[in-house]
């Protein structure tokens, strides 16, 4: 059973915005030397495209069976990351249970492609990998993963304020986070900087700090948006 | 207060540890926060079913029409009316509907609308039982535990109350009993099961080929090893269905009165056999359907565990103590933008 339409052209936008937002975090992140999570904001990349292109067949991109080695391979690296948090050893993204949502949404690309590889396809239907009358090897399997990611979604949602905000994070930011833009370059020292005087504006304090991360709040937005769409779809996968 | 921006030993352009980026005085979890997260996770589930295709299509509307018949006509009347608007407009009404259910999913989860989205749920939950359930077969004598009876959105209602938020925590012996006290939540879990296990001695169910019809029915469209669960069961429960329906009642009744029993072991006995039992009615549901692609809900199985698991009895300490998370969330939900003014500012 395929969706309705424009609600597939509704989801694809949104991860099509979604890859272009995390292409520009990586752009930003290189440029202005702002810490970021370059592997997460590299599969969401890649993962949005992928989305959108099961979603709507005229934004495809790839040809077939690549996207399944792509996330084959997403799956296998970020399992590796996530069994070395589990050991205690460091990682980028840090705490345990970190890259566990991304090892699941990666396998869950790989189940949304190779099922749509297996079943027919209905011709119009707007989403291409979708099922078309309930051909889908191991359904429960996708209910599964849609159960695992609607988990992450609401405990993302949940640690929302948690999150600091930018403006917070530049104002703490470790002197020797800033490298290049001449912006305490080859300081070497672990200073906090004290910029709760003056007051400056969330963005000038940003600018200012190269070492300030990049939103923290905004990447758990995209993960909300993303575990949603595809839950979405694995849920249309019958 | 936020810990360090970034960790010491941070590369240029690089996040080592993502724990540098929470504020240190943000609370986990509790108990009752958690199953306010589960409740929410089913909202989502519930809203992203309500994007499939078959609730843009007629079949909806006359499936939601279908709820109707046999009520009295101060209850059916209203359902008819809503199920032509619904026709009428299909496709912006359940677009309305699967976006209210997602904004009451990530209203929950998100703490500083805990509180508005447990109560939009509560109002939306108890339109949906009138106007798309029939009040859950109840007054018509359709209901059955075996097909959601009483309703399984009454339930989503029933656990906003439980679970509602408060800064100062009752004392009680289980999450449910901090937001309204042990008596009221005793009652609720009373009227719950109680009236679950009068259901099952009604014909809807105790008829002979009632019950395991029902069953039986629900395994059309399943996934293989469901549909096999759904259709030996049904097999069983036609050949022994009125004795079925009586060992049910029997034993939806010792939940019923399990409340009441004094602490652990006991009480923690009643709270297994009520999550076994809510496991074994939803298998019976075919877990709603969900699989279907015609499920609305995981229906009334899941959120009987759920509802279950609210009553698990907690250690006197903690149940006396204020809830961190749940306080917090409590406190958010209304004083957020007070309490932190950081989280006003560009993120």
């Amino acid at each position: 059973m395929g969706g309705e339409t424009w609600l597939a052209w509704t989801f694809a936008i949104i991860m099509i915005a979604l890859a272009v937002y995390c292409l520009a975090r990586l752009l930003i992140s290189w440029r202005q030397h702002r810490p970021s999570d370059h592997q997460v904001d590299a599969l969401h990349v890649l993962m949005g495209v992928a989305m959108a292109g099961m979603l709507v067949p005229r934004l495809r991109v790839f040809y077939a069976g690549g996207w399944e080695v792509v996330f084959a391979i997403a799956t296998a690296w970020f399992g590796w990351l996530a069994i070395r948090e589990f050991r205690g050893e460091r990682t980028v993204g840090g705490q345990p249970g970190h890259h566990l949502q991304h090892v699941v949404g990666s396998a869950a690309m790989l189940y949304m492609f190779a099922a749509a590889g297996s079943m027919k396809t209905a011709s119009g239907s707007a989403i291409s990998g979708m099922p078309a009358g309930g051909a889908a090897h191991f359904p429960t399997l996708a209910l599964i993963f849609a159960f695992v990611l609607f988990g992450y979604v609401i405990w993302t949602t949940d640690r929302l304020t948690s999150l600091a905000p930018v403006a917070a994070l530049a104002r703490r930011a470790p002197v020797s986070a800033m490298v290049g833009a001449g912006a305490g370059a080859g300081t070497g020292g672990v200073a906090v900087a004290d910029a709760d005087q003056g007051q400056p504006s969330a963005s000038e304090v940003a600018a200012a700090r190269p070492g300030t991360p990049l939103s923290p709040s905004l990447a758990a937005c995209r993960e909300i948006a993303m575990g949603v769409t595809m839950g979405y779809m694995l849920i249309l996968m019958r | 207060m936020t810990s360090q921006a970034a960790d010491a030993r941070s590369g240029p352009g690089r996040l080592q540890s993502i724990g540098a980026i929470y504020e240190t005085d943000w609370s986990a979890p509790d108990l009752r926060r958690r199953l306010q997260l589960a409740l929410a996770g089913i909202w989502l589930l519930d809203a992203v079913l309500q994007f499939q295709a078959f609730m843009f299509s007629r079949g909806f509307s006359q499936m939601l029409a279908g709820t109707g018949p046999g009520n009295p006509a101060v209850i059916a009347d209203p359902i008819s009316w809503a199920a032509k608007i619904i026709a009428q407009n299909g496709t912006v009404t359940n677009a309305i509907f699967a976006a209210i259910q997602l904004l009451i999913a990530l209203g929950i989860a998100w703490r500083p609308t805990l509180r508005l989205a447990l109560g939009a749920s509560i109002i939306w939950s108890v339109g949906v039982w009138w106007f798309g359930e029939g009040l859950g077969g109840v007054l018509n004598g359709g209901g059955s535990p075996a097909n959601g009876a009483p309703g399984a959105v009454i339930i989503y209602a029933l656990l906003a109350v439980l679970l509602w938020p408060t800064v100062t925590r009752r004392p009680g012996p289980f999450a449910a009993a901090w937001s309204t006290g042990a008596g009221v939540a005793r009652a609720l879990w009373l009227v719950l099961w109680g009236s679950l296990a009068v259901m099952a001695l009604l014909p809807a169910t105790r008829a002979a080929k009632a019950f395991g019809g029902m069953v039986s029915g629900m395994a059309s469209g399943q996934p293989g090893w469901l549909a096999a669960i759904d259709n030996h069961l049904g097999s069983f429960l036609t050949s022994n269905g009125p004795a079925m329906a009586v060992v049910l009642a029997v034993v939806l009744a010792a939940v019923a009165i399990s409340v009441y029993l004094p602490p652990p072991p006991l009480a923690r006995a009643g709270v297994v056999l009520a999550v076994l039992t809510a496991a074994f009615i939803w298998l019976g549901e075919g877990l709603g359907g969900i699989l279907t692609g015609g499920g609305t809900d995981p229906n009334s199985g899941l959120l009987l565990a759920l509802v279950a698991v609210a009553y698990w009895p907690v250690a006197a300490r903690s149940a006396v103590a204020p809830g961190p998370a749940s306080a917090a969330a409590a406190a958010q939900s209304d004083l957020a933008p007070a309490q932190s003014p950081s989280h006003r500012q560009g993120a």
